[in-house]
């Protein structure tokens, strides 16, 4: 008969050769190699402080007969450490997940158990299929006072640990990162780029729950970030990029009122439109803000910023500063 | 984009002009304008309150000043509302039952809050208190503002005094102390959900949509 035998790394280990008596005369074995007599102690295998490479079948047999009198697996490991256990809504308000993993592995089976408390009522949080170590509650109430308790515990054949977190229903509130980022060039503005995004598509309802968005973004050659909050919208026109320079550009996305920032977006790169080498004039390259400039001014001859032409569809930023006043006299006027 | 702009321009224009008083687009613009001032004043509230609160808590000491404690909701604190709510019935309130809701629930806060003000250990505690309950009475009359710019009648007054007959006082020091555990708790809760409450309404009645209401005697 076999079966298997878990024991702590460090440990000694003695096994018997199933009923036989202590001064029979046996033969072990490790994954079928011969033990060497100097380890046994009578019919006694013993194993003095195992570690994790004496793991594996064990097997007794019988001196003269060899018959196979005991077989055992020997899995040698550690007791599980305390768990590390992390829980955020990232759907926010549909419910949360929560996830964990181990900080040292055992090396032998573990199981895991979670319970989630909420107040007096005790929640079901339904295991992931994948990844195996998640799961996930669905809110029944939504702005709750009281706080969620949840408790992981690991269990393995050497012992048991356990972490528990509490936390309120707001701290959690972490979005995914924005998608599908997109950073273009605008013809003929040498120091625009446009970037949009789309909200996380795990986020259900940006309708009753908006985000609000961090942009960052920097030229590869120097590490300085600029950044820009933005409260809505998902779209953004840079308009002081250096001229030529390739930039890395990154988004997050918060809900508006409460937790956290997502972690940031998958970079994108672009570099702002320049001319053709060929249409170079003698004059300086055109530079273009919407606010007064200090640098000196000269456009050559073949492109005026109110040109139809220079606006391509970048709906509602004003790219004429003229247009601009107007717009703000309407404004003032409006409120 | 330019006809949009005319348009804005002239409802303003018209809108000031005292020789028509029969327009009624002031009220709509000023519905949209006091939900985004009533929205940032319930952020600004929700700021005050994490200083506040972390103060009071202070105060009160363990283990009301722990970032764990997480104390069995007792009965008698139920008088204080509750801004818990099942997510679909929260969805599916109408414009009035939310401002009602937010309505009752801070004008019933303001007033326990109120009978804190006097018992409050220091006197930079009680400034504080005072001048937090200032400014939720600025909150309570900003909310009463939209409901009447949208026509909805203001619900019934506040609950009387704080301790209504049937809710015993606090029997001894520290279940007093649950109590004010508890309203501060739910306050905060509730400056939290009125952000969301008041985010729908803004995309209910925009500052930027205008509904001219022509009175019948004007035009």
């Amino acid at each position: 008969d076999s079966h298997i035998q878990y024991e702590r790394v460090g440990a000694d280990v003695t096994m018997k050769c199933g009923s036989m008596d202590w001064d029979a005369a046996v033969t072990w074995t490790a994954n079928g190699t011969d033990i060497d007599e100097s380890h046994l102690n009578g019919s006694y295998l013993i194993l003095k402080n195992v570690d994790l490479t004496q793991s594996g079948q064990y097997s007794c047999y019988e001196g003269s007969s060899w018959h196979l009198k005991y077989q055992t697996y020997l899995r040698v490991g550690t007791p599980p450490k305390e768990p590390v256990l992390m829980c955020r809504s990232n759907n926010y308000p549909k419910g949360f997940y929560c996830s964990w993993h181990l900080p040292t592995p055992t090396y032998i089976p573990n199981s895991f158990n979670i319970s989630v408390i909420h107040g007096t009522r005790e929640m079901v949080c339904e295991k992931d299929v994948f990844p195996k170590n998640r799961c996930h509650i669905r809110y029944l109430q939504l702005f709750s006072t009281v706080k969620y308790k949840v408790t992981l515990t690991v269990t393995n054949a050497l012992g048991k640990d356990s972490t528990t977190l509490t936390f309120d229903e707001f701290a959690i509130v972490k979005p995914d990162p924005p998608e599908s980022v997109v950073a273009k060039p605008v013809p003929n503005n040498p120091r625009r780029l446009e970037v949009s995004w789309q909200n996380p598509s795990s986020w259900p309802d940006p309708e009753s729950f908006p985000l609000k968005f961090f942009l960052r973004y920097r030229p590869l050659i120097l590490d300085q970030w600029q950044h820009v909050e933005l409260s809505d919208g998902t779209s953004h026109t840079i308009t002081d990029a250096y001229a030529g320079k390739e930039y890395i550009i990154q988004v997050a996305a918060k809900d508006n009122d409460i937790g956290t920032w997502s972690d940031w977006s998958v970079a994108v790169h672009a570099t702002p439109w320049t001319e053709e080498p060929k249409h170079l004039t003698t004059e300086a390259q055109v530079t273009e803000t919407t606010s007064a400039s200090t640098s000196s001014f000269m456009p050559p001859p073949t492109t005026k910023i109110c040109d139809k032409g220079a606006v391509v569809g970048s709906g509602a930023v004003a790219v004429c500063w003229t247009a601009g006043l107007v717009l703000a006299a309407y404004g003032v006027l409006f409120i | 984009g330019d006809s949009w702009g005319i348009f804005t321009f002239l409802c303003a224009a018209l809108c000031n002009l005292p020789a028509l008083p029969a327009l009624n687009c002031t009220e709509e613009l000023g519905a949209g304008q006091s939900i985004q001032k009533t929205y940032d004043l319930t952020r600004y509230l929700e700021h005050q309150l994490r200083t506040l609160a972390g103060t009071y808590l202070n105060y009160l000491g363990p283990p009301f000043n722990e970032p764990d404690f997480n104390p069995p909701r007792l009965a008698r604190a139920e008088r204080v509302p509750s801004a818990t709510v099942d997510l679909d019935l929260w969805r599916g309130l109408t414009d009035n039952a939310r401002l009602a809701a937010n309505y009752r629930a801070y004008s019933r806060l303001l007033c326990y809050l109120r009978a804190l003000d006097g018992q409050a250990g220091t006197a930079e505690l009680r400034h504080r208190l005072g001048h937090f309950c200032s400014s939720l009475q600025g909150l309570v009359l900003s909310i009463a503002g939209v409901m009447s710019s949208l026509g909805y009648p203001l619900p019934a007054g506040p609950a009387g005094p704080p301790t209504s007959p049937g809710t015993p006082v606090a029997p001894n020091d520290f279940l007093k102390k649950m109590d004010d555990f508890w309203l501060l708790k739910e306050l905060q809760t509730w400056l939290w959900r009125s952000a969301k409450d008041f985010n729908r309404l803004k995309k209910k009645v925009p500052p930027a949509v205008v509904t001219l209401r022509l009175e019948a005697r004007g035009f």
